[in-house]
């Protein structure tokens, strides 16, 4: 972990009794549960029932530490990598299990069996808007990962936690978290603010050229996830230039940078999913403020925030920029408490461990609905690795 | 009439081609209304001038549709090079603290003749075809003379340039330097776009 991470004083951090984290921690376990094991019986198979109750103490046991020690980021964290990791796990394999190979051939493309991801929402409005066609090759409803539930899902996301989904809910930004807390001193201390506004042109590019080329040019050309999830079988050069990108850019931005800046690269300084969302953080409850009279300007938030998003012009002002993900570092590492998860509306003394609580709760259950299945799976998948020798 | 209805039932798909183009150089650009409207004027006056250019052609040979089956990959994945570089050098040469150096004549050029950025890029995507310029094309090969031709692409570019009007509205965010750096970067990821598709045309091109 982050040696600055540990660093943390601690004045001002809204930290909670045993027993009143225990009675909000109540209604968390049995949301959990349900969510977990996606409110189907107690597992018969003893290994999947192992992987579903480590999951569910692993959740929970966060979830109570978070309350009690009032540190936000480095629990959050851990299960955000845990859900990355168990989704490529997951996943995966479970397309293995279906289709046999990782590979996307044309026929599975003809017949809408592209499962569809949040990362390319941003794409297919605007064509969706012009010739009334999701410009996608997947299944609208009843399939896994449809169109229509990932964009209902979405939806009441954006509204509940705005950007915050980029650390909270994403199940690919733990990738870059990962590799970007691995190590302890950054090799690049500062880039230019100029780079930290490409994630926004990149909106701008993939918007208009999959409104022009009626396809979904990020899912075809840009996305480093295919690195590591699924991808067009290599059927010619022209594939071959794309799987080539999607390697460079996974390697570049997801391993690469984040392990020289210990920062996420990708979700700051490319992701056009995440640029959009940043829209999003105007019309949630929550944001996060700085208290400038409190503040002593050490800079350590604005040199450790993973995506970019304060600087001292803005803290100066009290707030982060919209890019802000609620992650919660800058709380965790200030010196001073200056920083604090706030709700929209309340005034400068209103109790900063119920604006906390309140942001916590649906950013939590978020969490645990994304990434309670895919972190059992990939645990019961590795289980049944160890004691079978094979995952499936 | 038939060019003006089918202008106007086309032109969201113009506006598709043209925004990734007009959008960048607005956003980059314009400081305020006027010269929002300015630039989104001054690019459609481009565009007119490549439209007109093909109204001729539509009307001095009939058989151009034909030889552009031959040889229109080449002449538009040149085109389409032509506008990739325009975008690109427009992207880097001006904020020089991301990219440094380099293009002192051409920022002279465009300090003397600032139209020419937009009028330039205007007439490129004017001379591409999209599906609906296929149409106006078929349109005014049929006329008869040189004039009802010219006017048949005319109106036809009166009827969709109603949907790229509303584009200079982007311009009321360019005051933020944000969104003018943003328009320049935007600029350079579409022209790279635009490279690639004008680079796999003219291999196609020679290949056959």
């Amino acid at each position: 972990m982050n040696g600055e991470t540990r660093a943390r004083a601690g004045s001002g951090v809204p930290r909670m009794g045993v027993l009143k984290s225990l009675l909000f921690g109540l209604p968390m376990m049995l949301l959990t549960a349900l969510l977990i094991t996606g409110g189907q019986a107690v597992p018969k198979d003893p290994l999947l029932l192992v992987s579903v109750a480590l999951t569910w103490v692993f959740f929970n046991v966060s979830f109570f530490r978070m309350l009690t020690t009032g540190r936000t980021f480095a629990l959050r964290s851990t299960l955000f990598i845990a859900m990355a990791v168990g989704f490529v796990i997951t996943f995966t394999t479970a397309l293995v299990s279906a289709r046999g190979s990782l590979a996307l051939s044309g026929a599975d493309v003809i017949q809408g069996k592209t499962p569809f991801c949040h990362l390319v929402i941003p794409a297919v409005i605007l064509p969706g808007i012009i010739t009334r066609t999701i410009v996608f090759p997947g299944s609208l409803v009843g399939t896994f990962a449809s169109i229509g539930s990932m964009f209902v899902i979405w939806i009441g996301a954006t509204l509940a936690l705005g950007k915050a989904w980029c650390s909270w809910i994403c199940f690919f930004g733990g990738l870059d978290e990962g590799f970007s807390r691995i190590g302890r001193k950054p090799r690049i201390r500062s880039i230019s603010r100029a780079w930290t506004y490409l994630p926004f042109a990149v909106l701008v590019a993939v918007v208009l050229i999959s409104a022009v080329s009626l396809s979904p040019f990020y899912c075809e050309w840009l996305c480093p996830f295919k690195s590591v999830t699924e991808f067009p079988a290599v059927t010619s050069s022209l594939v071959l230039v794309q799987t080539v990108i999607f390697v460079a850019l996974f390697l570049a931005l997801v391993v690469v940078l984040p392990l020289l800046m210990k920062r996420r690269a990708q979700c700051g300084l490319f992701c056009p999913f995440g640029a959009f969302q940043s829209f999003a953080n105007g019309i949630t409850a929550f944001d996060i403020r700085i208290d400038p009279g409190a503040c002593t300007e050490c800079g350590l938030c604005v040199r450790t925030c993973p995506t970019f998003s304060l600087t001292e012009e803005s803290v100066k002002a009290g707030k982060t920029l919209i890019t802000c993900t609620r992650c919660g570092k800058c709380i965790d590492v200030c010196p001073a408490g200056a920083a604090s998860y706030h709700v929209k509306g309340t005034g400068p003394g209103a109790s900063r461990t119920a604006a906390r609580v309140l942001f916590l709760m649906p950013a939590f259950l978020f969490l645990s609905a994304f990434g309670g299945g895919m972190i059992s799976t990939a645990l019961w998948r590795l289980l049944k690795l160890a004691t079978t020798g094979s995952m499936f | 009439m038939q060019a003006l209805l089918l202008g106007l039932a086309s032109g969201v798909t113009c506006l598709a081609y043209c925004a990734p183009v007009l959008v960048p150089l607005v956003l980059g650009e314009s400081r305020g209304a006027a010269r929002s409207f300015g630039l989104v004027g001054q690019f459609l006056l481009g565009r007119l001038a490549g439209y007109l250019l093909f109204g001729f052609a539509a009307w001095a040979t009939g058989r151009l549709v034909a030889t552009a089956d031959v040889h229109g990959g080449l002449a538009f994945g040149v085109t389409y090079v032509v506008l990739a570089v325009l975008l690109i050098l427009y992207g880097v040469l001006r904020p020089r603290r991301v990219c440094a150096g380099g293009g002192e004549r051409t920022r002279r050029f465009l300090a003397r003749w600032p139209a020419a950025l937009p009028a330039g890029l205007g007439f490129l995507t004017g001379v591409n075809i999209c599906p609906p310029f296929l149409l106006a094309f078929a349109g005014a090969a049929g006329s008869s003379s040189v004039w009802g031709s010219l006017l048949f692409f005319l109106l036809f570019f009166v009827g969709t340039s109603v949907y790229v009007l509303p584009v200079a509205f982007a311009g009321a965010f360019s005051r933020f330097h944000a969104a003018s750096l943003v328009g320049r970067l935007a600029a350079v990821c579409i022209g790279l776009y635009y490279l690639y598709v004008g680079v796999m045309l003219v291999a196609t091109e020679v290949a056959l």
